[in-house]
Order: structure tokens, then sequence, then C-alpha cells
């Protein structure tokens, strides 16, 4: 590191960029990302295809916009599996709220969001407050919320299993604008919380504190750090996010159903311990986590498309995927097997040290 | 070292013969003997780093050895993990026992034992007549005392017929009718020819209950021998390092600094301050002054600090920081009136290992709008490590090295400047040289004299005695959570440090 | 010495008197439902959770978790089912069933013990990998031919209307029970999850136990997924989607603390019980079954939210009276040397 205090400037933006947050395993992702693309894409030039891409992301809606937020949840050293049912809670509430209770559509998905940052603010609550394990409350919490997501849908005069339907075009036009006739609005959408989840993870004083109390909530507490706030606002921010799929969905299908966010909690975590989330917590990265998001994904549309594997089946990959990445890391950093390599390859750890 | 006269004797139950151990570079045992015979009490004692429980460690078969031999019952033995030293007959109280909490006291002393239920009942009932101890064997283990937890971790180990029994700071946690039955069940096993090893920080006890006595230091023993033929002086004289003139040396030069004003309004006072683990406390620290904090692990002085710190609940008293009442306030308030703390553990409360250089630099910062109103100041940020970089000469290979990977030095530099960056009046360092090299703790005593000279009052906690003599303007001494003692000048030297710190030595007028 | 002690004592009990008040509460607003037949009917339902729970119940002793049990459970019903289905020797089927269990339980014991992978994640994965194949064998179609005999079984009683399968589970509960509380290994289980590095100073093979308990938890999967396949009749690709949350919430509702180290087989039982039953009680207190989910949720979080507020209660008071201890210790030895 040079010494020189004249250019700072940059210096520092040529480190973060290069030596920041999982700069390394952001390029594996990368190179996992065009690896799908060549070998789906020769396997069947079909999947080469944006528009059948984007149609099938949508679909995985879920997966993308969840698991950014998710990975603060992770950082801090928690975990949130109660996203899933905020998901169908806020469709309920969207429908409901519009068909029964007679509200603007657009006020009824605000009253949604709201409603689900206040569950999010119950668990993350009961999680920093009450030092109750995060698993065991956001488990609860997808009892509690999809229950809730039921009760709800009993309030209105249609049945449960036929959802709630005919909204105005207004808000189904949500989805179906395409911006240069290619890129669905959603797409956008999920740019525009990558790029919050972005700033405030690595540019802000916030994303600092959450990178702190993961790493060591003590320290942080020693530093003059709320540990407990910032626990507890991850949860939120995670439900947020979870709310906007929920009014985004509602709005693709033009149906609002209490069950609507399907069971996506494995494909999310996936997410984001492929794109580097330590599960211990004190490591991750949004631009990670939403390039495994995205590989994850392509996964899920070039099995079918390209090998003609069972869409049912793709658990397996998934499951492996997560499975073999953990697994690897645990080898990785077991000292032992550090010593081991580096004295069988010592050529090997020179050239690349 | 002289080996003693127990070798005519009959076999001893444990011998330890000229032992090394390094961790790294570090040499932590430099050549250890010791002999236990049956029915004896052997009192080990020595400052923090001294390498006792590394010893004891090694004889549970936690840890292995570079050199010497282990012998048990005349027997050379080599121990590979615990289950080997506990058939042999050697068994460990901890010092934080490690009980099962959610167990009762009976699961707790029989888990791991091969014989039947009611064969081990029977057993356990009788051991504890014979021994004349009652303890309700349905309770949970954790609603027991500190007390009856060792009780229940002796059992254990008379259980397991434990020839040798080591009692490490069996005493530090017990109130005093306590310890005056721990002494009577310590009289009883030796009374069955049962060997002791009894690690204690209070050399009070040592002529109450030890046969023998062997003091450490810097990993090897200065003392050694039946207690008969030693008085307190010469154990303090044993804890104390062989050269006492580079002291007077040291002190010399501390004294060419500017004197303290003992005129000016203090910037922090402490009047009759309580809290859990200390009471009383009565203490004020003038600008510019280094004032020591010196005593034995388990005084009370970490606690008085985290407490000042908003970290635990205030008892009583009140706290001053420049005349403002800072009592009970959240740390983030208390770092925004200008103090702060250097932690004692940096592992657990200083360090962000997986964090980078700058991260944990400005880590107390956050909360100051230099680091920006929203988004974070990444040149301010840049600025701040770096100056801290060159002022501390950390060996970094920039500002983005994880913290962790830095050698123990560096990182205590790291946790040191971090507290320093919110630009306090008066910082509390908490063990500041504990576990480093001595190039680094020579450039810790360079900072700590360089904050001096800036006018920033210090507030120096070490159990380091020769450390309070070079660095400290004026000493106070912890004991058992209250002041006992105050020096100054001439008076801060290792005799009265030490002889106060082992609550021999009381001295009037405490509180300045 | 409180009554939170008392409380810790008895968690099992609490959850056995909770089960008997809810069957009261409902009998009271509707009498009709306090029969024999409509109470042993709450216990035979809950048979499949009950010998999850008590699986899940090893992992959580030993203060790890095991989320892959709904689709292990799943997978070993489907293999069994399409053997039999394929007329093979029910012994053979039963034994394969039981191998796939080991199997689960050995790799998810290497992946959390061995490889010190946090449990959760590492179970997520095996999850994924077990629903899949679970998808492999049943595919798109349902395994639905089973012998009627094979049917027949789940329909026999064995003591007054309850069924002999409840009552091989309980039995069964009670044998685990006795050992893991009167042998010598048996103990090892809560003492790892209690406190590891006690266990391991007085000689408990941590690793060994670790991994002991999530094959007994694969196992104990396996034979619960047999007794699906024949209480059911019916195995889909879906069978056994949600049961691992069920299962932790059982095990919670039967007082056994998710740090692990408390609690009993015999309380993830009762949880069972409770867990199973809520909507078939909802329906006799004239609430819809959409109640179901709510009300476990809030059951599930004021649970564990209490506990844990006990607990650390309990231990900042230790910390204090140790800390305060030493300060006394001066006072009261100024006392005695004067």
């Amino acid at each position: 590191m040079s010494q020189n205090p004249a250019k700072p400037k940059n210096e520092v933006s040529l480190r973060r960029w290069t030596k920041g947050p999982n700069f390394r395993w952001n390029l594996f992702l990368v190179a996992l990302l065009a690896a799908e693309c060549i070998v789906f894409g020769i396997a069947n030039p079909k999947f080469l295809s944006l528009t059948r891409i984007f149609t099938s992301a949508n679909s995985d809606l879920p997966i993308w916009y969840i698991s950014i937020f998710v990975t603060f949840v992770m950082i801090t050293g928690g975990i949130d599996i109660q996203s899933c049912a905020i998901v169908g809670l806020t469709s309920i509430i969207i429908g409901v709220a519009w068909q029964d209770f007679g509200l603007n559509i657009w006020i009824a998905a605000l009253l949604a969001i709201l409603v689900a940052a206040a569950c999010g603010a119950l668990s993350g609550f009961f999680v920093a407050y009450c030092g109750v394990q995060a698993m065991v409350v956001t488990l609860g919490g997808s009892f509690l919320y999809s229950g809730l997501g039921l009760l709800v849908s009993t309030l209105s005069s249609t049945e449960a299993y036929k959802g709630i339907s005919g909204f105005p075009d207004s808000f189904k036009a949500l989805t179906k604008i395409k911006l240069f006739g290619v890129v669905p609005l959603q797409i956008l959408i999920f740019l525009v919380m990558l790029g919050i989840a972005y700033l405030l993870l690595h540019r802000t004083k916030y994303g600092r504190k959450v990178f702190l109390v993961g790493v060591n909530p003590s320290a942080a507490e020693y530093s003059g750090v709320n540990s407990r706030r910032v626990v507890m606002s991850t949860y939120i921010l995670s439900a947020l996010a979870a709310s906007i799929t929920g009014v985004v969905m509602t709005s693709q299908l033009g149906t609002a159903k209490a069950d609507l966010g399907g069971n996506f909690t494995m494909t999310i975590i996936t997410a984001c311990v492929l794109g580097g989330t330590l599960s211990t917590g004190g490591k991750g990265s949004a631009i990670g986590t939403a390039l495994a998001a995205v590989s994850i994904t392509l996964l899920r549309f070039g099995m079918p498309l390209c090998f003609n594997v069972n869409k049912q089946y793709l658990d397996i990959p998934i499951g492996m995927l997560l499975v073999v990445v953990v697994v690897g890391r645990a080898i990785a950093s077991n000292p032992m097997v550090v010593a081991k390599v580096a004295k069988r390859f010592p050529a090997a750890k020179k050239a690349a040290g | 070292m002289e080996r003693n006269e127990v070798s005519q004797n009959p076999t001893p139950l444990l011998s330890v013969k000229d032992i090394y151990k390094s961790f790294g570079l570090n040499a932590v045992l430099k050549g250890i003997s010791l002999d236990v015979m049956p029915g004896e009490v052997l009192a080990l004692i020595g400052g923090n780093g001294a390498g006792k429980s590394t010893l004891m460690k090694i004889i549970m078969g936690l840890y292995t050895y570079d050199g010497g031999e282990l012998s048990i019952q005349g027997e050379p033995v080599v121990l590979n993990r615990t289950s080997d030293a506990l058939e042999r007959g050697i068994y460990m109280v901890p010092q934080e026992p490690l009980l099962f909490p959610n167990m009762t006291v009976e699961e707790n002393i029989l888990i791991g034992f091969r014989q039947s239920k009611a064969e081990l009942h029977r057993e356990l009932l009788a051991t504890m007549k014979e021994a004349g101890w009652d303890l309700d064997l349905s309770r949970k283990a954790s609603s027991l005392s500190i007390a009856e937890q060792q009780l229940v971790e002796i059992l254990r180990g008379l259980l397991r017929h434990a020839q040798l029994l080591i009692l490490d700071e069996p005493t530090s946690a017990l109130t005093f009718d306590e310890v005056k039955s721990l002494f009577r069940c310590v009289s009883d096993l030796r009374s069955k020819g049962i060997g002791i090893i009894y690690i204690t920080h209070r050399l009070a006890e040592v002529f109450e209950i030890a046969t023998h006595v062997a003091i450490m230091r810097d990993g090897v023993i200065t003392i050694q021998g039946p207690i008969s033929g030693f008085v307190r002086e010469d154990l303090v004289k044993g804890l104390l390092p062989p050269d006492s003139d580079t002291e007077a040396a040291q002190k010399e030069r501390s004294t060419e600094v500017r004197p303290v004003d003992y005129t000016a309004a203090p910037v922090l006072e402490l009047k009759d301050f309580s809290g859990y683990g200390f009471s009383g406390i009565n203490m004020k620290v003038y600008p510019g002054e280094i004032l020591g904090v010196a005593g034995v692990v388990g005084a009370g002085r970490t606690e008085m600090a985290t407490t000042i710190f908003g970290m635990d609940k205030v008892l009583g008293g009140q706290v001053l920081l420049n005349g403002q009442d800072i009592t009970g306030k959240k740390t983030r308030q208390v770092i925004q009136a200008g103090l702060n703390y250097v932690p004692e553990d940096r592992h657990l409360n200083g360090l962000f290992k997986i964090c980078d250089v700058a991260a944990n630099t400005t880590s107390a910062n956050l909360f100051s709008a230099h680091m920006g109103r929203f988004l974070l100041d990444h040149r301010y940020e840049w600025k701040v490590t770096q100056g801290y970089i060159e002022k501390f000469r950390t060996k970094v290979t920039g500002q983005d090295q994880l913290a962790g990977s830095l050698s123990g030095g560096n990182q205590q530099k790291i946790v040191i400047g971090r507290s320093l960056s919110t630009s306090p009046g008066i910082v509390i360092l908490d063990e500041p040289t504990r576990g480093i090299d001595a190039a680094a703790r020579g450039d810790v005593y360079h900072i700590i004299h360089q904050l001096r000279e800036q006018g920033v009052s210090v507030l120096l906690i070490s159990s380091d005695m020769e450390e309070m003599v070079e660095l400290a303007d004026r000493v106070v001494v912890m004991y058992q959570g209250r002041l006992n003692a105050e020096f100054r000048q001439d008076s801060i030297n290792q005799d009265n440090l030490t002889a106060a710190a082992f609550g021999i030595l009381e001295k009037e007028g405490v509180g300045a | 010495m409180s009554v939170e002690k008392k409380i810790l004592k008895a968690r099992e009990t609490t959850s056995f008197l909770f089960l008997v008040a809810l069957f009261l509460i409902v009998g009271i607003i509707n009498p009709s439902f306090l029969t024999p037949s409509n109470i042993s009917a709450c216990f035979n339902t809950s048979v499949v959770y009950t010998l999850i729970a008590v699986g899940m119940a090893f992992a959580i002793f030993v203060g790890e978790i095991d989320v892959s049990v709904g689709s292990n459970m799943g997978l070993v019903a489907a293999v069994v089912g399409t053997m039999i289905q394929n007329g093979s020797n029910w012994l053979v089927a039963f034994l394969v069933g039981i191998l796939i269990g080991v199997i689960v339980g050995l790799v998810n014991g290497w992946g959390v013990a061995v490889m010190k992978v946090p449990s959760l994640i590492f179970t997520l994965g095996t999850n994924g990998i077990l629903r899949g194949l679970m998808y492999l064998q049943v595919g798109v179609e349902q395994v639905n031919q089973l012998p009627k005999a094979f049917k027949d079984i789940a329909s026999m009683t064995l003591i007054g209307s309850f069924t002999i399968y409840y009552c091989c589970a309980v039995v069964l509960t009670i044998i685990i029970h006795y050992l893991l509380t009167n042998t010598r290994r048996g103990r090892y289980f809560i003492a790892v999850g209690d406190n590891v590095g006690g266990a391991e100073l007085v000689g408990i093979p941590a690793t060994r136990t670790k991994v002991l308990a999530y094959v007994i938890c694969g196992v104990l999967s396996a034979v619960a997924g047999i007794i699906f396949c024949s209480r059911i009749g019916i195995v889909t690709s879906l069978s056994g989607n949600g049961y691992e949350m069920k299962a932790v919430a059982a095990c919670v509702l039967g007082g056994i603390s998710l740090s692990g180290g408390v609690g009993s087989v015999i309380g993830a039982g009762i949880g069972a019980v409770i867990m199973a039953s809520i909507s078939y009680l909802l329906v006799f207190m004239g609430f819809s079954s959409n109640y179901d989910n709510a009300i476990t949720g809030v059951i599930l979080i004021t649970i564990v939210v209490v506990d844990a507020l006990m607990q650390r209660r309990a231990a900042v008071r230790n910390r204090h009276a140790r800390l305060a201890a030493r300060t006394l210790a001066a006072v009261s030895e100024k006392e005695g040397e004067q």
C-alpha cells in the first residue's frame, strides 16, 4: 500500500472496486453466469432469448427481490424464513382492502406494505430484544403470517381458493410495461432494489453497522453501535422486500391469493449463501446475492428447456449447489486442510501468492 | 531450578521434569520442574501470563509439550487427551466450573461413568458422608452457587478416585464462609493422602492452607519448597522480576515529563461508585494524568470500567466527566461526552476480525458527522485510518487487510486507534499490553506517553506491576472490589503494588 | 429456587397440562367433543408427527437442527410405497426405507458435526436434494396402488380405540426416554447440547454423539415415512412437505429448548399431539381450519419468547450474583479479621 496521502481518492475507489466486498467471489459468479449461458445456449439456442429469460424470471421474482434483503439479515448472523408468508399476506391484504373495503388500489398496496413492515418489526423485535433464535421466531412468523393471510382472505366475499381478481388496469400495467419493448418493469424494479441494497449495505454508515454487528456484536456495542436496533431493522427491510414482491406478483398474476409466496425459502437461502454470504454472519454482498439469484433462475429455466429436466427435479441441483458451496467453504477454511495443501503444493502456493 | 528434597521420599503423585512449551515464537514454559507428593497441598502462585494455566493444561492432556518429561506415580506418561489424565487419577476443577446447567447435581457428577447407576449412587452418598458434605442431589446445577458448583466438581474428581486434584483459583468468586468450608474440604482431602495443586492469587490463603509453595514468573519457577521456609515478603520477592535496577531508571525517565497539575479540576471523578463486582469507589483523574489501577484479575477493575462505559447497571454513586454527570448513560453517549474504553479482551469485545483495518479503526466514529451524514465518507475514513497506521507504526499490508490476520500487537494498536478516533479527553486502557510482544509493548507505551503529552488523561488498568511503575503518575490499587491503597511518585514500586494487590498492604488516604 | 425454576423443572408436565386444558376448554365449548373416539383420534392422527418430533428432538438436544426430516420421510414413504406396490417383500422394503434413513442421518451428521457447517444451512441443502430425489422416485404420478392388507394395519386398534401404530410410537418413545435418562451413553446427547466444553472435559465424544443424533433422527423419520405410507395410502411428490417445521414446533411446544440440552422425548411426543390436534380442535370450537396456522404461530412464538426471556434473566442474575459475591467476600473477610 502506498504511503502517499496525496492521492487518496483514486486509491480508495480502486480498492473498493477490486478488493472490496466479495470481489473475487463475484467474479466467480459472473463466470458461472457466463458458463450457464454458454452451456445452455449450445444445448438449445432458444435459451439465448432475453424475452424468454425475462419471462422465466417473472416466476422467480421472490428469489430475486427477497434474497438481496435477506442477505442483510444473514450478515447480522440471523436468518429469515418468513418472507414467503409475508408475500402471501401482502397479496391478500391488497385484494381484500381493494375489493371488500373499497380502498384505492394504490392505497391498498401501501397499507399492505405497512402491515408487512410491522410483521418484520415484530419478528425482528423478538430476535433482537428478546434474544430468541432467529430461526424459531421466523418459523413461528411463517406460521403466523400465512395464517393471518388465510384469516384476511375469509373477510372477503370471494372463495379463498379462487383468489381475488379484476384489478384496475393501472395496477396490472405495473407489470405489463416493457422498457424499450424488452425489459419488463419488474426487472427495473429489481435493479432499483438492488441499487438501494448496494448503497445501503456497502456505502452508508448503516450498512457498515450491519457488518460490524454481524462480525462481533459485542465489539459493536463497545463501539457505541446499538446492535439490537440494527438487527431489528434488517428484519423490517427483508419484510419490506417481501411486501414489494407481493405487490408486484399480485399485479403480474392479476390475482390476490394468500398462498402467493409459494415455498421459495430454500432457494432464497441458497441464493444468499451462493452469493457469498457467510451463514454465521459478518460477510456478504448485495451484488453477490443478486448474481447468485440470477444464476439460480437461469438454472431453473435452462435445465428444463435444454435438457428436458422436469421442473420438479430442480430441487436436486439447487440443494447440491447449497451443500457443495457450504462444505467447500468449510473445507477451504479448515486450517488442517490449508496446511496440507500448502505442504503438498508449495510451488502452486507460491505462484498463487 | 534445583531439585528439592522430596526425591528421597516415596514416589511422587505427579512429577514434572524440565517441561518446555512455546506457542510460535512465544516461549511460555522455560523448563518447569515440580513434584507433588501424596497429602501435599502445593500452592502455585504467579501473575497473569506466568504460564500457570498452560502448565495445568499440559498436565490435563489438553496441550502437548515441546520438551521434558511427565510422570505419574513414578511412571513416565504421555497424555494425549483429557481422558488419559482422568484415567490416571488427575482431575482439574476449572476456575469457571464447566457443569451442565440443565442437569441435576447427581447427573452432573455421575455422567461418563461405566458402573451401574445404583452402585454409583451408593458410592456418591458414601463419599459425601465421608467428606461430611451436604448437597441436594436433585437440584439443577444452574441454581448452585459457585462454591457449590466447585463442590460438585470436586465430588466428580473424588468419585473418579482422583489422586491429584488441581484447584484453579477456587476462591476467586467465593464468599468468606464458602472459603472456610472449601478450606475444610481441602484439609480433609489432604488427610486422605490426596495431592492437591492449589492455584491462587491470594498470598494470605497460601499460609492458611498450603504445605508447599511454588511461584512461577515468566515461565520459570522462582521459589519452591515447604511453606514453613518462607514468609510473605519472600513470596512477594519471588513474584517480582530479578532486575530491580532497571526499574529505577524507568521511573526516572517517566518523572522527567511535565508534572501533573493536581489543583486543576479533575477530568473524571467517581463518587462512591458501586456496581456489580465493585463498590464504594472514589477516585479522581486529573488532566494529562496517567492514573494506574492495579490489582489482580477479578478484583473488579474491568467491571468498574465497563460500568462507567454504560455496559452494566450502576448500583450507586456518581460518575462525573468534566463535571458532567454521565452515570448510567448509554455507551454512545459516554463516547460522545469524551470518554473511551479499550477493552481487556480484544478478541471478544474489541476486534472485528473479518473486517478490514479501516472499518475497525472508524467503527467507534460511525455516529459522528465526520464519517458522513448518511453515506460513508471513505476519504475521511482513509485519512483517519492512515493517520493511526503511521502514528502507531502499525504493520499492515494495507487498509484493506483483515484485522484478524494481524499480529496481536498490531491488533491492539488498531483497537487503541479506534478508541482515540473519537478524540476523547480520557481513555480507559484495560490491560493494553496483554499477550503482545516486547516491541509492540514499547510502541503501546510510546502511544500512552504521547497521549499524556497531548493532555489526554489515561486510566490504566493493568495487572503488570512493571508497567504501572513505568507509566503511571499515580496508582490506586483495587482488592476484591474496593480501593485499598494509593501510591504516588516514589512509593510506586513493585513491592508496594504487589503487596497491596494481594491484599497484604493497606494504605490510608484512598481516593485522593 | 423460584417459580421460574419450577416451571423449567416440569417442562413436559406443563405441556401435558396444556394439552389437557386444551381438550377441556374445547369440551366446555362443545361437549360433543369429549368422546373417547374424538380424543383418541387426536392421538392417532399425531403418530407421524410424534415419530418425526422425537427424531428432531435428538438433533435439538445436541444443539443442532435437522430441517431435512420432512423430505426424508417423504422419500422413504415413496420408496417403500413403490416397492410394496410392486409386490416386494414388506420386510425388505422396510429395511430399505430404514437404510435410507441411516444414510441421510450419516450425511447430515458428517456435514454438521465433522465439517462444522451450520446445521440449518446444511440440512436445508440435503432437504432440497431429498425432495428432488423424491420427485425422481414418484414423478408426476402418485403411489396409490398399495395392497389393502398394508393399508389395513393403520386402522387396527390395540388398546381401546388407539391404533396399533400409535401404541407402537408411544412404546418406542417411552423406551427411548428410558434409554436417554437411564443409560450412560443416553445422557451424552443432553450433555453435549448443554455444555460442549464441559462434555469434552469429562471425556464425552461430542462429534460422535452428534452424528449418532442425526442417524437416530434419520431412522425415526424413515419409520414415520413407512407409517405415513400405510396410514394415508397415497404418496405424492409433495408428501412430507413442511413436516420439518411442524416437528420443530412440536418440540418447542413440548418444552424442548432450541439452544440444546433441555427437554425430553416425551415432551416432543406431547407437543406432536398438540400440533396434530389443533386443526381438529378448531373444528369443534366452531372455527374454520383457517385459524390453524395463525394459532400455531402465536403459540410457538409466545413459548419461545417467554422461554428466552426467562433464561436470559436467570443468566444475568447468576452473573450479577457472582460479581456481588466477590465484593461481599472483601467485606466479610475484613470483618473476619477484626
